[in-house]
């Protein structure tokens, strides 16, 4: 199963910020983050990455800046102490829902 | 550099502003690059990375709708019901109409308040022009001193502070506030 941004909305700002949890990452980066640890599920077009990361750091839970890498301008992408709290409280709330709806749709026989 | 990346990067300068352009700009050359790395040719490698960066109005289109002014925009146009049910509960309990406040003043007032409502809609409905989120930095100033402009005619020129001025006075200040929280991310984006 392949999902697109609109089987994502509401969970693709979680998943951006959990890509970044390990450390600053430049766009495409984050994209084959997102395709290789959902097993090719989420395959995005790299340019709807862009404006949700950048959507991110207007809200202050990414910071971006400009590196120099292989004579070319790249942005990179990190959390901020806020976008971890938030990916903290996302983590949590999504252990209970996935959690209770697993208990409604497999129940104990 | 492949014609086809070239003629990309023009038409994402021609919809978005050069700060936004740039940065995406700066992934369609990432995305091209990896696929040249996988050894694949110049022209295979940009028609790879055009079709897996997207269409150029959709990625356009994603921009404009997660653009700062556009939720801005929204935001002050949402406060405009509140805002606007106070000050004419306001008015009308204090009997505005006899307050001494020039006829132009007032026609001046409503026809500015009009113009920047109006633009704010434009830029909170734009789906497919950055430009017209942009708008919204135009807009904001002019209702923080519409606002600022309410409160000190009407402490002003009002006879007595009624507690439905004090009320439409406090969500105006409340409206300043959020201005001037969200008029800095607007300058930079």
């Amino acid at each position: 199963m392949r999902a697109d941004a609109q089987v994502l909305k509401g969970h693709l700002d979680t998943l951006l910020l959990a890509s970044l949890e390990g450390g600053p990452r430049h766009g495409y980066a984050v994209k084959e983050a997102l395709r290789a640890g959902s097993d090719a599920r989420f395959d995005l077009p790299t340019g709807t990455i862009y404006p949700a990361l950048r959507r991110l750091e207007a809200a202050g839970l990414v910071s971006g800046t400009w590196a120099e890498a292989g004579g070319r301008r790249r942005r990179m992408y990190e959390l901020t102490p806020s976008g971890r709290r938030r990916l903290a409280g996302d983590r949590a709330a999504w252990r209970d829902f996935a959690s209770a709806v697993t208990a409604l749709l497999e129940p104990a026989r | 550099m492949s014609a086809l990346i070239d003629d990309y990067l023009a038409g994402l300068r021609r919809r978005l502003p050069a700060p936004v352009a740039e940065e995406a700009a700066a992934g369609l050359l990432e995305t091209y690059e990896h696929h040249l790395g996988t050894g694949a040719g110049d022209q295979e490698a940009a028609r790879a990375a055009v079709a897996e960066f997207g269409d150029l109005e959709m990625v356009a289109g994603e921009f404009t709708r997660q653009a700062p002014g556009r939720h801005a925009a929204r935001l002050l146009l949402a406060t405009g019901p509140v805002a606007g049910s106070c000050w004419a509960a306001a008015m009308i309990g204090g009997h505005a109409w006899t307050w001494p406040v020039p006829d132009t003043a007032r026609l001046v007032f409503a026809g500015v308040l009009l113009l920047a409502i109006l633009a704010l809609l434009v830029a909170a409905t734009s789906r497919h022009s950055y430009q017209r989120t942009r708008l919204a930095l135009l807009a904001s100033p002019v209702l923080l001193s519409l606002d600022m402009t309410a409160i000190t005619a009407a402490l002003l020129a009002a006879p007595a502070l009624t507690w439905t001025l004090r009320a439409a006075v406090a969500v105006s200040v409340g409206r300043i506030a959020l201005n001037a929280c969200t008029l800095p991310r607007l300058t930079t984006r």
